[in-house]
């Protein structure tokens, strides 16, 4: 199977490169593992703001609708149930949908693999009804079903709190949200004032003892700040350990990885244009720092008129220009949503650029790696 | 539990289908996976670990963690959070190893 670009993961950000891509008139061949597109879209209730300027406020699962239909064009292929397992020696990548395995020959690669969510271990984290926060909202708004009765979440981040949200929504009856700090994790007001309003308490200073029960979760023993142990009766316990970048099709392309506990844990070194270290592989989304949806569509935009550039489907000087603005409202959305992360993403493409003696683009500080905005 | 109505999303699936879990017919319906059809139907425990036989069920529901690895038309540890049931599927806890070689 030949193309010009393939792009590996269907999430917003692999669905984004391939809007742009396709718009460009290239070739393009879109893998996803799933049976569906859409990634975590397609369980996101939540209202999404913040995005980029072409998009409005608007749900994950009505997102996914708007991105797809802007898909039906003759140069898009796109094979679900399809999953890259491997590369051959001419740096093809191998995919396989179970039954065959063939190799896709395209001339650049865009891995938009996106993120896990870390597993939280403690006594008895392997008894069903210990899940992730991410699991127990698919099940509620992907499949319809209810992960449980009684629920208590582990951990008090932005993401714990519009799962405990949504599954309160549902009718599901929350007992407590633990953290293991002093203070809450979330700054989000408006999830904060959920919690306080529907009587929902939080521990702090505590952490889970152990979980029992006989084939799934029946009761599980909390440590309290003051060493006091606490017993509940739960049929349900929601981990959010946060994300990671899922790297295994990055360690296939043989890319360089590199550690930044802001962005995630471990990812692929990158340039301002979304290339990693091997020139056939360009990246987006999750996969590239752990950031906000907005971050996500944006990253995808960027990879994929990269992409293009080196193809020849968008002049130098269109591209860099169309780049510039991209950049800047990646600035924008994510020092927004956490000025953090987008210092750690400049640190890793300014580091990338001075290690090959790359030039930055003009609107990268050269001395500070900051971008230079009004 | 299945959800009738979902408070944001409403109304989704519409074709009730059977299928067997360890020889017992259960309903689902088409479009959900195999491990959230079992948990509706109050499944919690789909196997057992292979080495110590402790209980196992979703964990992830994104096909990464493997928790949910059930036997599915004969084919031996299918990751069940990933798969669409289907009428007449025949679904079956894992117990041990799978069969390897011819």
């Amino acid at each position: 199977m030949e193309t010009d670009l393939v792009i590996v993961g269907g999430g917003p950000a692999g669905l984004s490169a391939a809007i742009t891509a396709t718009s460009y008139g290239a070739d393009v061949i879109l893998i996803e593992e799933s049976f569906s597109l859409g990634g975590q879209l397609r369980q996101q209730t939540q209202l999404h703001a913040n995005l980029p300027s072409k998009f409005f406020a608007e749900r994950g699962t009505s997102l996914v609708k708007r991105l797809t239909s802007q898909l039906e064009t003759p140069n898009l292929k796109i094979l679900r149930n399809h999953t890259m397992i491997g590369a051959y020696k001419n740096g093809h990548i191998g995919v396989t949908n179970g039954k065959t395995t063939f190799e896709i020959e395209a001339k650049k690669n865009i891995i938009a693999s996106g993120a896990a969510e870390n597993a939280w271990i403690f006594p008895g984290w392997t008894l069903p009804g210990v899940m992730t926060a991410g699991a127990a909202q698919i099940l509620l708004n992907r499949e319809f079903v209810y992960p449980g009765k009684q629920v208590m979440m582990i951990g008090s981040n932005s993401f714990a709190l519009e799962v405990v949200k949504q599954l309160y929504e549902c009718g599901i009856s929350v007992q407590a949200i633990v953290e293991a700090s002093e203070t809450i994790l979330s700054r989000d007001q408006a999830l904060l004032s959920m919690c306080k309003k529907n009587n929902i308490p939080f521990f702090l200073n505590s952490t889970i003892e152990s979980v029992s029960g006989s084939g799934h979760v029946e009761k599980m023993t909390i440590r309290t700040s003051e060493g006091m142990m606490e017993e509940l009766e739960v049929d349900l316990i929601c981990t959010a350990n946060g994300f990671s970048p899922i790297l295994e099709a990055f360690q296939i392309m043989s890319c360089d990885l590199t550690h930044s506990e802001v962005l995630g844990g471990w990812l692929p070194t990158y340039s301002v244009n979304f290339q990693t270290s091997n020139p056939s592989v360009y990246l987006a989304g999750n996969a590239a720092g752990i950031t906000s949806l907005g971050s996500i569509l944006l990253t995808g935009e960027i990879a994929a008129l990269s992409a293009l550039e080196s193809l020849q489907f968008i002049s130098e000087r269109d591209s860099n220009r169309k780049k510039a603005a991209l950049w800047e409202e990646l600035y924008q959305i994510e020092t927004f949503f956490n000025k953090d992360t987008m210092l750690a993403r400049l640190e890793l493409v300014k580091h990338y650029h001075s290690e090959r003696g790359l030039p930055l683009p003009d609107f990268v500080d050269p001395l500070k790696g900051e971008m230079l905005f009004g | 539990m299945q959800m009738v109505e979902h408070p944001i999303l409403g109304r989704k699936f519409d074709q009730e289908i059977t299928f067997y879990f360890n020889e017992q017919p259960l309903k689902a319906w088409e479009g959900q996976t195999v491990s959230a059809a079992l948990l509706a139907n109050g499944v919690k425990e789909l196997g057992r670990s292979r080495k110590l036989a402790q209980a196992r069920g979703v964990y992830c529901a994104t096909g990464r963690c493997c928790s949910c690895f059930l036997t599915i038309d004969g084919l031996e540890h299918v990751i069940s959070c990933t798969t669409l049931v289907q009428e007449g599927m025949v679904v079956s806890s894992n117990v041990g190893d799978p069969k390897r070689g011819k």
